[in-house]
């Protein structure tokens, strides 16, 4: 077994040294299968959609007589930016992910705090307080819409009622309100199990030493644990935002879109299969919404690698 | 050595499992059908095992979806020439606009052909509001017109008395008469999508006068009319209304949750389709005997209520024609509605209504659907498909529809906006002016 791995190895290891055979694409070869998979499930369709985009290719329900599609230029571009309906949803996008992630990232440390002493049954809470992550996004939304939110059967309702409160129908109201609560309750365990990471990495001495010196427990979190918590808070936010800037259930199943609610990903789809069924430009919000991605991303993986940095000095 | 062995084994099991798949499709046949999730829908997905797959053998896979959902999935999968549905559920404004597309399979030879089936028993106006040029694309399931349903006794209680054919100011002042803190005086449908509020709305703003979009003399559509005056008067009535004295969470609210509100005892009157009499009169029903029935209201037209039928299609994809239009000779058939009369839940009542001449003619039916039969019949006859308004509109024939491509879209965006004013938390002007730039755009 031995001499058989050792034989196999020996040529790369000599063509190293001068072998004709062995320029870097010999060693890259085995990736090309991958690579050109690659290519065919993303790069194609991409380049498809940037062609569709500059066209006023529609479904073919949409018109009655068959009509050929059109070559329109940047028309659809320039329509973009002229559109109310499509600021807005950006806005709805920027405002929904930055309430859902800060707001997750304060609970997730808060909990975090909690589950990081020993107390009886802490196995039992540290379970309960991650199951709302691992709950399918539509149930999830559908336990809120229903169970929660409704002001015919809803617990909210029959709490306000206990209250002697007015009914308040909470969906309908406050659209953008009630799915970053869904969001929040979602993403609140992620949040919590990477500050959970973050305070059990933190040396125990150090803490002890600050006990011993006489600081106040939350001078020792504000000195000493937060600035130790910075890194995992920014890779919560970081992570979080890149999934949350995507949202599409909460909104599918609570309200199905609307004012305050449709953001950019579920903008898209409204303007494509999800009833516009105007794929040209679908293809144009969609390639605009790449860009954007792109830069957002860019800054994104900058701050990563930083972290990373950071952690390899540190 | 060892290895090889190995594969030919792999490629054996592979080979067999192959051949089972194959002959087990040839076995037994499987079509795939969408439909809507209301109450008759369910009852033949129930009864579909029994009745049909035991006498044809052929099985039927359901999908079944609330509206807005499954007219997303049908006109993707329609229109891209999708393989997902044998036979899918669609209306009045779909069938027509499908079928001159080339879509849908014309059904006329089939039904027409087919001797127990019986073409000239379907109701002509359902009939014909699925077909386009004499070519019907759709099978009527069931047929409806819209209605006003009420309590007998909360009105009589309140002394509100209403007319056969009432004007929407008298069903207004009756609602907030009888409003209490625990009764709404009327549920109106207020969830977005163009067939859940657009359509009761559509039928109020063509009876005050008012239209989505004017219509040039060739049938194109001509110019938004969202920010005109009456557009404007529709919409602050219809809101108004529901805000003064209509059901909790209208913004919700559609056909179900108003039939579950109604049912209840949570509101006295209901502007809906007429297919729920059928549910409110049933067997098992909490509110039987109790309801009255007058013709959709009023203001200035003679006539406005809708005209829809669910019915089932096959797109010109479908995997297998044949076995579909099978299942569709079934569910549309004379023979379904006298089976299921004594085996679905509500009794004889509930039977899907609207589609046959022949239905209103079985005694037990009749007997059953006293209330409400004769005045369902007689609004789907009154509904003014052609003429719906007091101006002409654009695009194929509809009332609580324009039959143009592009409403769907405008429809359900609109009535997004519609719906937050309905809940108070937009204003009228905002969501009109928003509304208007969305049906110019849509027909540029």
């Amino acid at each position: 077994m031995n001499a058989a791995a050792d034989a196999t190895l020996r040529p790369t290891a000599k063509g190293r040294v001068g072998d004709p055979f062995s320029s870097p694409w010999r060693r890259r070869l085995p990736l090309l299968p991958a690579l050109l998979f690659m290519i065919l499930v993303t790069q194609l369709p991409f380049l498809v959609s940037i062609y569709y985009s500059l066209t006023n290719l529609k479904d073919k329900t949409q018109s009655l007589i068959p009509e050929p599609t059109k070559f329109v230029g940047i028309d659809n571009y320039k329509a973009i930016f002229s559109d109310p309906f499509f600021r807005q949803a950006m806005w709805t996008s920027v405002q929904m992910t930055v309430f859902a992630v800060v707001l997750s990232v304060l609970f997730g440390t808060l909990f975090a705090i909690l589950l990081d002493r020993r107390f009886f049954g802490q196995g039992l809470i540290r379970t309960l307080l991650i199951t709302p992550f691992l709950l399918m996004p539509v149930v999830a939304a559908l336990i809120w819409k229903q169970q929660m939110f409704s002001s015919l059967f809803g617990i909210l309702d029959k709490v306000l009622a206990f209250l002697g409160l007015n009914s308040v129908a909470f969906i309908s109201d406050h659209p953008l309100a009630s799915i970053v609560t869904v969001l929040v309750w979602q993403w609140t365990p992620f949040m919590m199990l990477i500050m959970l990471a973050g305070l059990q990495s933190q040396p125990s001495d150090i803490l002890e030493a600050a006990g011993v010196d006489g600081a106040t427990s939350f001078g020792i979190f504000r000195q000493l644990t937060l600035p130790h918590l910075r890194r995992y808070l920014e890779l919560g936010a970081l992570l979080g935002s890149i999934y949350i800037v995507q949202a599409f259930d909460a909104i599918d199943v609570m309200t199905g879109g609307g004012p305050g609610s449709t953001n950019v990903p579920y903008f898209v789809y409204q303007e494509s299969i999800g009833g516009g069924f105007r794929y040209g430009s679908a293809s144009a919000y969609a390639i605009v919404v790449v860009v954007f991605a792109i830069i957002i991303a860019t800054l994104a993986l900058r701050l990563l690698s930083g972290l990373l940095k950071d952690e390899e000095r540190a | 050595m060892k290895v090889l062995v190995g594969i030919l084994v792999m490629g054996l099991i592979a080979v067999a499992s192959l051949s089972a798949t194959a002959t087990g499709s040839t076995k037994a046949k499987t079509i795939s059908v969408a439909i809507v999730a209301n109450g008759q829908m369910q009852d033949i997905a129930r009864l579909t095992p029994s009745l049909f797959t035991k006498k044809s053998g052929i099985k039927v896979k359901y999908t079944i979806l609330d509206e807005g959902k499954l007219r997303q999935i049908t006109t993707r999968d329609v229109g891209s020439g999708g393989k997902a549905f044998d036979a899918v559920m669609i209306g009045p404004y779909e069938a027509p606009q499908f079928g001159v597309a080339g879509l849908l399979k014309d059904l006329t030879p089939l039904a027409k052909g087919d001797q127990t089936y019986n073409y000239n028993d379907l109701i002509p106006a359902v009939r014909n509001a699925l077909s386009a040029k004499g070519h019907m694309y759709a099978a009527p399931f069931y047929g409806e017109s819209s209605f006003l349903m009420y309590r007998k006794d909360i009105l009589a209680k309140n002394g509100v008395k209403l007319p056969l054919h009432p004007t929407w100011q008298q069903v207004a002042a009756a609602a907030r008469k009888i409003k209490t803190s625990s009764m709404a005086g009327i549920c109106l449908r207020g969830k977005p999508g163009w067939g859940d509020l657009g359509a009761a709305f559509t039928t109020v703003l063509n009876t005050f006068g008012g239209t989505w979009w004017s219509a040039k003399p060739n049938g194109q559509p001509d110019k938004a009319q969202v920010d005109q005056p009456a557009f404007k008067n529709a919409l602050d009535f219809y809101a108004k209304l529901v805000q003064d004295a209509g059901e909790k969470d209208a913004a919700n609210s559609s056909f179900n949750e108003c039939l579950t509100q109604y049912q209840a005892g949570k509101v006295a009157m209901w502007y809906d389709a007429t297919v729920a009499a059928g549910t409110l009169e049933a067997s098992d029903s909490p509110v039987k005997g109790k309801n009255g029935f007058a013709f959709a209201p009023v203001d200035k037209t003679k006539s406005s209520g809708w005209l829809w039928s669910w019915a089932l299609a096959i797109p010109k994809s479908s995997p297998d024609p044949t076995d579909a239009w099978k299942y569709i000779a079934f569910a549309t058939g004379k023979q379904y509605l006298r089976a299921a009369g004594p085996l679905v839940k509500g009794g004889w009542a509930a039977i899907p209504p609207g589609t046959r001449v022949s239905t209103y003619q079985i005694p037990q039916y009749k007997k059953a659907a006293k209330a409400f039969a004769a005045i369902t019949l007689a609004a789907m006859k009154a509904a003014p498909i052609t003429n719906p308004g007091t101006t002409k509109r654009p695009g194929l024939p509809g009332v609580q529809y324009v039959g143009i491509p592009q409403f769907q879209d405008v429809g359900n965006r609109c009535t997004q906006l519609f719906s937050r004013v309905i809940a108070g938390s937009a204003k009228a002007s905002d969501a009109l002016s928003q509304c208007q730039s969305i049906a110019s755009k849509a027909i540029k």
